[in-house]
């Protein structure tokens, strides 16, 4: 495959571009569909990728390559998922401001723990040694792959996340997320509702801290810091929380925007985009949650369209 | 409970219920599901819907039990059981507030009621039209009869979300079925189509208690109504008995109302 047209640092913006919306997908059946506030989203991708680099690179692994890491990411996977089962259930009792609280606990502990487990983790220095699960000769192929493999598996997500708002089970998640006590009242337990969504929602992050993991071949502290919460966030909410297309839209406008747009493609002086292109980002993408909260809550694309949707489903009524 | 008439009843004993120092109820001893349909009657504050929520267990007792009986069945301690698990035991109750899931449609809110917990899982395989072939007769059925011309908009005005809490309660088949104030803000139209649906599901072995300030309401459908003034029970007798009872006259119907 003759990739030279093809700039390395544009197949890893793309990267970016493809592992946020997954993440906003994600927070969307969270915070759009079940209300739930999680704040602690890098997190459950950090656990995710440490769980994946940890048992890719301290465990001696008698299979090859591909086997090697689908193991490793089902494992990055399970204690994601596990993870979001035991913080969906001691949030469960919790207003949105300590479900909020509670998260961004989490997300602490993750990072203390990736920099104070040493002899895991590699702490503050960090453990490189992880690698693509093929080979295919040069690295910029290996990394357009990657792309690719990981697009499919945000695909997925959004496969997933559009076919959850034509189910019975997205149909519960918006009752339990608008009036818990009356979906209790119907016979409905909104906590296990919430822990399931939970479950499957932290451990698909896993996976994605995980493919993040192969693509960046290194377990670093620094890419734990709170970014990959506000970029998920600040999409999602630019883009509108309560549809499946909100996160896509929001993350065309904001992560796409800066990390392939500007920096690839509008003349900037040379050095801010080491340094004062992140900086301003975070603080646009910062600038973007509050002015929408403020001016328009519902996001650009607006609130759930569901008797549109019920409509299409069942016209026949 | 012997004979045709076995009905399922809530057995109150010893409840208690105190809000900042103030006892709200406080009833020794109360069965409800003796006759169909029962109303419960009292001056506001009386601890009428306070009762209900502690029945259903929304709101934890200070003291006492609430048990089901259903005859065949074992009996349940309800105010044992977690809210969640009530509908599922056969005791439901409307609420009193006009209340709904927002951006839920009509018949989003008729098929979550009717939904099997299995078909919600996170990858339950089942598409939602398999829950609504399952189940399209009785939702067309009572959104038919309570005259809701497009079940897939969202109910906007009061009295269409409080008929709609009263078909997601139909639709669960209760046992028990505690209605709060059924008919408030609905038309005279409606508030008959309510009464005929309460006499129709009593009639099939419902028991019904009904919360209504709607006295009307109270007299005609009820086979017995339970007064009660300051969080106690002080009576239950038949409509007619109460309805001349002095002390229901003084404190709550107002003189000349018999």
């Amino acid at each position: 495959m003759n990739l030279d047209w093809l700039d390395a640092f544009l197949i890893f913006g793309a990267f970016k571009v493809i592992e946020i919306m997954g993440l906003g997908l994600l927070v969307h059946l969270q915070l759009g569909l079940t209300r739930v506030a999680n704040f602690g989203v890098v997190g459950f991708w950090g656990l995710g990728l440490y769980a994946f680099g940890v048992a890719y690179l301290k465990v001696d692994w008698p299979f090859g390559d591909v086997y090697q890491f689908l193991i490793c990411a089902a494992i990055a996977t399970i204690v994601a998922a596990a993870a979001g089962l035991v913080v969906g259930w001691l949030i469960s009792d919790l207003d949105d401001d300590g479900t909020l609280v509670g998260t961004l606990g989490f997300a602490t502990i993750v990072v203390i723990l990736a920099t104070t487990q040493q002899g895991l983790t590699g702490g503050a220095l960090g453990l490189g040694g992880l690698g693509f699960p093929y080979d295919f000769g040069r690295v910029k192929t290996h990394e357009f792959t990657w792309l690719l493999i990981t697009t499919a598996v945000v695909v997925l997500i959004f496969v997933y996340a559009w076919r959850v708002h034509r189910t019975p089970h997205g149909r519960l998640l918006i009752a339990v997320g608008a009036n818990e006590a009356l979906a209790r009242s119907l016979g409905k337990s909104a906590t296990a509702a919430r822990l399931r969504m939970m479950m499957v929602t932290s451990g698909a992050m896993g996976l994605l801290g995980a493919m993040h993991g192969v693509m960046v071949r290194s377990l670093e502290i620094n890419s734990l810091d709170v970014s990959v919460t506000l970029a998920a966030l600040a999409a999602l909410i630019l883009g509108g929380t309560a549809r499946v297309f909100g996160a896509v839209v929001g993350v065309l406008l904001t992560v796409a925007l800066f990390d392939i747009v500007i920096q690839f493609y509008i003349p900037i002086p040379d050095g801010w985009n080491t340094q004062a292109l992140p900086v301003a980002r975070e603080a646009v993408f910062g600038a973007a949650i509050v002015l929408m909260l403020i001016f328009r809550p519902q996001g650009l694309l607006g609130q759930m369209r569901r008797p549109a949707l019920m409509r299409r489903l069942h016209g026949d009524w | 409970m012997t004979g045709e008439d076995l009905r399922p009843q809530i057995l109150v004993r010893d409840v208690t219920k105190s809000f900042s120092g103030r006892v709200v109820v406080d009833v020794d001893e109360l069965v409800l599901g003796d006759v169909p349909v029962e109303g419960l009657l009292g001056p506001n504050g009386a601890g009428k819907t306070t009762l209900m929520r502690l029945i259903m267990h929304s709101i934890p007792l200070d003291g006492g039990r609430v048990t089901l009986s259903r005859p065949g069945q074992r009996d349940v301690v309800l105010s044992a059981t977690r809210t969640s698990q009530m509908a599922g035991l056969g005791v439901v109750k409307s609420t009193q507030v006009i209340t709904d899931f927002e951006h839920l449609t009509i018949l989003d809110s008729a098929l979550l009621a009717v939904t099997e917990a299995r078909y919600e899982r996170p990858f339950a395989a089942a598409a939602d039209r398999t829950v609504r072939k399952r189940h399209e007769d009785e939702i067309r059925h009572w959104l038919d009869y309570f005259g809701f011309d497009d079940p897939l908009a969202v109910a906007l005005s009061g009295g269409d979300k409080k008929l709609l809490d009263i078909v997601r309660c139909l639709l669960l088949q209760p046992a028990v079925l505690l209605l709060d104030e059924p008919t408030a803000g609905l038309s005279e139209d409606h508030t008959e189509r309510v009464k005929s649906a309460v006499r129709e599901l009593a009639g099939k072995g419902t028991s019904v208690v009904i919360v209504e300030h709607d006295l009307d309401v109270i007299w005609d459908l009820c086979d017995e109504v339970i007064f009660m003034a300051e969080g106690k029970v002080l009576l239950k007798d038949n409509p007619a008995t109460i309805r001349a009872n002095p002390t229901v006259v003084e404190s709550y119907l107002g003189a000349g109302s018999a």
